[in-house]
């Protein structure tokens, strides 16, 4: 056997094989690497950014004029989330087919602007040096890697979606897929706080957590997303604690067309 | 870090500096007199606490929600004016040796923190009740009730602490001593405490009630007080 064609060596396991990661231990200043300097000229390169270059849209995101930057994201959110709610509507059909990507694009929206301020006073709090339209752009990159793992599980929730007829098993397949999508939203928004000089993260883990309840809330605030509705919007105001409690003594597999409550 | 002279125009991002509890920029903020920055400050306490205080009322009417926004900023002010001499004094002689405006500016600072705090968790409350059922009866002995009143517990002590942690930090990088401090923010939380508690009972009710009618001020606001109240909760205990 040639020498020179040895067994390579075992890969070390302080030795990085995988694109830029968001380690929280990593020290690297933003910008030091010249391809997180590139600028992301439009919606489809920020999202390779947000999935496979998070550094180079954390540098970005501190650049002048990320305001552009900011309004692609959220725009990318919302169509995202659109798609993502026909699949959530196939499950009942009709005219979910259009209401339910409706009410998830506004729920989504109308939840990031509610927490928007309570994120800013966290941020500074922690003694983070972020400016506000870094906030924000922090903010609507979490939305965009929710919405782009939406899509990705979309498939999965539309197979579901044809071959159950349970709403209750629907529901849960989806609050799965979307609290897996926040939770790598909410690793992005860390990193973020991370590389802003924050001195704890506390904060940002409170507001993660008031985040997800918004959510979950606005679930409830805009239902039926599955199942059907004689109105829009429900006529009784609940918990969504208390709903989820209603639908579980439901039927166990409540017909797909059941008018939900 | 930027640090903000005296001299620079007081604006909006001074109130980040104030949350990120920037010791040196605020320190020299509390010893430089600006009408401007005072103007900033009692503006967002107006702004902040009032729109918690709207968000606070709704739960019974709009009309309560406008009543709750003016009351609750005028409560803070009220405390602020009101102890502003004996607080202004008792710097002084428990150690802390800082004129009369240092002492106001001071306390500004922590109520413009707190403030702020509560002003961007007011879309979150206001949301809290929209998802309430509306105010009944029924509603005020039942979970909701506890439900609502625990968050506002929860958000106003979280702002109160933010705020006092900032003046302490304040206080010691004045004083030079970490004791000093102490002292003075508990003497000046005593008095604060003291006279809030009483604007709080005359300027009642804030979030209102709903077997009683919505007013500004109830007909009984200046008859008795908080501590007579309190005292003669206890007493019926144990007279039953």
């Amino acid at each position: 056997m040639n020498e020179s064609t040895s067994i390579p060596p075992l890969i070390s396991s302080t030795t990085p094989i995988a694109t830029p990661s968001l380690s929280l231990q990593e020290p690297r200043p933003l910008g030091d690497d010249p391809a997180e300097r590139a600028a992301i000229s439009n919606t489809f390169v920020a999202i390779e950014a947000v999935l496979r270059h998070p550094r180079r849209l954390l540098f970005q995101l501190r650049q002048p004029g990320a305001g552009k930057l900011i309004a692609a994201m959220i725009f990318a959110s919302v169509i995202c989330s659109l798609i993502y709610g026909v699949v959530v509507g196939t499950f009942s059909g009709g005219g979910q087919l259009w209401i339910a990507p409706v009410k998830i694009a506004m729920g989504l929206v109308i939840s990031a602007a509610i927490c928007l301020p309570s994120l800013y006073i966290f941020t500074c709090l922690s003694g983070s040096q972020a400016r506000l339209v870094e906030v924000c752009g922090l903010l609507a990159a979490l939305l965009l890697l929710m919405t782009i793992l939406l899509i990705g599980f979309a498939p999965v929730a539309w197979i579901f979606s044809e071959s159950t007829e349970s709403v209750a098993w629907m529901g849960t397949l989806h609050l799965g897929f979307w609290l897996v999508a926040t939770l790598f939203g909410a690793r992005f928004l860390k990193a973020g706080f991370f590389h802003a000089n924050a001195r704890s993260q506390v904060g940002v883990n409170v507001w993660i957590v008031i985040f997800m309840l918004v959510a979950l809330q606005m679930t409830t605030a805009l239902r039926p997303m599955l199942g059907k509705s004689a109105t829009f919007f429900p006529v009784e105001k609940k918990f969504f604690v208390g709903h989820w409690a209603d639908c579980l003594k439901a039927a166990p597999a409540a017909p797909k067309d059941r008018a939900a409550e | 870090m930027q640090i903000q002279s005296g001299t620079q125009r007081p604006g909006v991002a001074e109130i980040a500096t104030l949350l990120r509890g920037e010791a040196e920029p605020i320190s020299h903020w509390s010893e430089q007199w600006s009408t401007r920055r005072l103007a900033l400050h009692v503006g967002v306490i107006i702004v902040g606490a009032g729109c918690y205080g709207a968000a606070m009322g709704w739960w019974r009417e709009p009309e309560q929600a406008w009543f709750t926004a003016i009351k609750f900023p005028l409560v803070i002010l009220l405390t602020a004016a009101g102890n502003a001499l004996i607080n202004g004094m008792l710097a002084p002689l428990l150690g802390l040796n800082v004129p009369f405006r240092q002492s106001l500016a001071a306390i500004l600072i922590s109520l413009t923190i707190a403030a702020a705090i509560l002003g961007a968790f007011s879309p979150l409350i206001g949301f809290l009740v929209w998802n309430a059922p509306p105010m009944s009866r029924q509603a005020v002995f039942g979970p909701v009730y506890n439900l609502i009143k625990l968050t506002h517990v929860a958000a106003i002590a979280f702002a109160g602490t933010a705020g006092n942690v900032r003046l302490l930090q304040l206080l010691t990088r004045l004083a030079g001593s970490r004791a000093v401090a102490f002292r003075v923010l508990l003497a000046w939380l005593g008095g604060n405490l003291f006279l809030g508690s009483q604007l709080s009972w005359i300027l009642r009710p804030f979030i209102g009630s709903p077997v009683l009618p919505v007013e500004f001020l109830r007909a009984t606001a200046l008859h008795g007080n908080f501590y007579e109240s309190v005292l003669g909760s206890v007493l019926q205990i144990f007279k039953e």
